[in-house]
């Protein structure tokens, strides 16, 4: 079986654009990618554009405005998994020998399509009686604290963390140091969250290059070549009694597809992007990749070993909740951030030494559901 | 003034109201595995028995956990309690709970109760329901 390599890498800044749109971040983003894989953008054979409240064939559009109308190319949705679910259409291109280079994207203009607290599909009963995304996970926190004794102060610390990482970020939504009383004295959401325990309305756009290990011996730039070691995904399942919401058996289970084919364990892992849409979701992310055990998290975040020169850094690109959160572009800059990380292009949050890095996303609400679509992605340099 | 006398529910898929005001949740229930779900499926997710019953869900429960909402969609008038409850099928659902923010605690007991949701297009009063203390 072939290798996968990511071989080119673009990203645009997050943040707020009212003047843009959908199709122009994407093209952005994708021109980037090019740029830096250093290629003919006509070697490109497919593509995936992953996008959730956006137009629909947004993927065409973009595709319109880079010159690379004609490959066959899927619009994907997948929740806040959409753009890493699109990154696993190009791996599997290449695994099958559909094609030797293949482009993913994520872009989404979530200011012009959205306001306010996320809500699950408009026709779910949560919906229907007041559930909100921020009041699923903060109900999450509530029985944490209850479980494992976790603090107010514990949580704030994740949305600081994260927001020192974001402001060596020249790309991310935030640019500003926070502390914790900021986190505790900010407007409240759903109880234990105020605003700053949850990720901002981002816009934005990422993009990836991938190509075969075939490819980049012959035309490549070996130097520079991050290899995707596994890209899974799952979809969360019905739950036929009422289970635990403090252990995300969802991503345990895409986590061990992704050890599994990847040949590596938790233990080798160096540092790790995950979905931190909120405050609580980075811990139980963590815990469910079994990182750390279950409850230990909260501690070793506060021992400083999940910072950046720490035992084991999280989200040193901001998370979510640092660098924003476009939807669909939040899984592709995911694997943005491990590839430069493991290029040793980091530059300020650069982590000495990385060798392999995990990235997680985990999409979407039903009722009766644990989680709708979870993706595990390891590169290793 | 209305002339018939079966109340409104929200959703008459999840909740059933009868004429003397009183009502309970529909589930499913697998009649192989004794599995039960909320809201109904077709095919039973444990032992993929497809001939699910649809019966009534237990009206009591105890809190697996709880927020207070402070912000939400227009629909909803801020700040409400929501709450996820353990009904003794078991099966878990979600609902606004009727304690005061100060009192509310995991594990407490709660009973399905039946309110007023708001009131349709003809202006008759349409009924959601809500999680309160057991009396």
């Amino acid at each position: 079986m072939t290798d996968v390599y990511v071989i080119g890498i673009g990203m645009t800044q997050f943040g707020k654009h009212p003047d843009r749109t959908t199709a122009s971040l994407g093209a952005e983003a994708v021109r980037k990618a090019i740029h830096d894989a250093g290629i003919d953008p006509r070697v490109i054979q497919t593509g995936y554009a992953g996008h959730v409240f956006q137009p629909m064939v947004t993927g065409q559009q973009v595709l319109a405005q880079v010159g690379l109308a004609g490959i066959p190319l899927a619009n994907v949705e997948n929740a806040c998994s959409s753009g890493a679910t699109a990154i696993r259409g190009s791996y599997l291109d290449i695994l099958a020998g559909v094609a030797d280079v293949s482009l993913a994207f994520g872009t989404e203009h979530l200011t012009g399509a959205f306001k306010g607290a996320f809500t699950p599909g408009e026709d779910d009963p949560e919906a229907a009686v007041g559930a909100t995304m921020p009041a699923v996970y903060a109900m999450r926190a509530r029985r944490y604290m209850e479980e494992f004794g976790l603090t107010r102060e514990q949580l704030a610390r994740i949305s600081v963390k994260n927001k020192r990482n974001a402001a060596l970020n020249p790309l991310a939504h935030f640019k500003k140091d926070i502390t914790i009383d900021d986190v505790l004295a900010a407007r409240p959401i759903a109880e234990p969250f105020g605003l700053l325990d949850c990720s901002p309305v981002s816009d934005g756009a990422a993009a990836v290059v991938l190509a075969s290990g075939d490819w980049v011996k012959r035309h490549g730039d070996p130097a520079r070549a991050v290899r995707l070691a596994a890209s899974a995904l799952r979809t969360g399942e019905v739950e036929t009694a009422p289970g635990s919401m403090t252990f995300e058996v969802l991503t345990h289970k895409t986590a061990r597809d992704a050890y599994e084919a990847a040949g590596v364990g938790p233990e080798d892992v160096d540092f790790a992007e995950v979905h931190d849409c909120f405050t609580i979701a980075e811990i139980l992310r963590i815990e469910g990749l079994g990182l750390f055990e279950q409850g230990t998290y909260p501690h070793a975040v506060e021992r400083g070993e999940a910072d950046i020169g720490g035992r084991f850094p999280v989200n040193p690109s901001g998370g979510l909740l640092g660098k924003g959160h476009p939807l669909a572009a939040t899984g592709v800059a995911q694997v943005v951030e491990l590839t430069k990380q493991l290029r040793g292009e980091a530059e300020d949050r650069q982590i000495e030494g990385a060798r392999v890095g995990i990235a997680h996303c985990r999409g979407g609400k039903a009722a009766g559901v644990e989680g709708a679509a979870c993706t595990v992605q390891i590169l290793v340099r | 003034m209305t002339t018939t006398k079966t109340p409104v529910s929200f959703r008459p898929r999840e909740l059933v109201v009868a004429e003397d005001g009183t009502g309970h949740l529909v589930g499913s229930r697998c009649p192989t595995c004794g599995a039960h779900y909320f809201p109904t499926r077709e095919v039973c997710a444990g032992c993929l028995t497809e001939d699910l019953e649809t019966v009534p869900l237990p009206r009591r429960g105890t809190l697996y956990t709880y927020t207070v909402v402070h912000q939400s969609t227009p629909a909803f008038e801020t700040p409400y309690v929501l709450g996820y409850v353990d009904l003794e099928a078991p099966v878990r659902v979600m609902g606004q709970i009727d304690v005061d923010p100060e009192e509310v605690a995991i594990g407490m007991a709660l009973e399905l109760k039946i309110v007023p949701w708001g009131t349709d297009d003809e202006g008759r009063t349409v009924w959601g329901y809500r999680f309160g203390g057991v009396s």
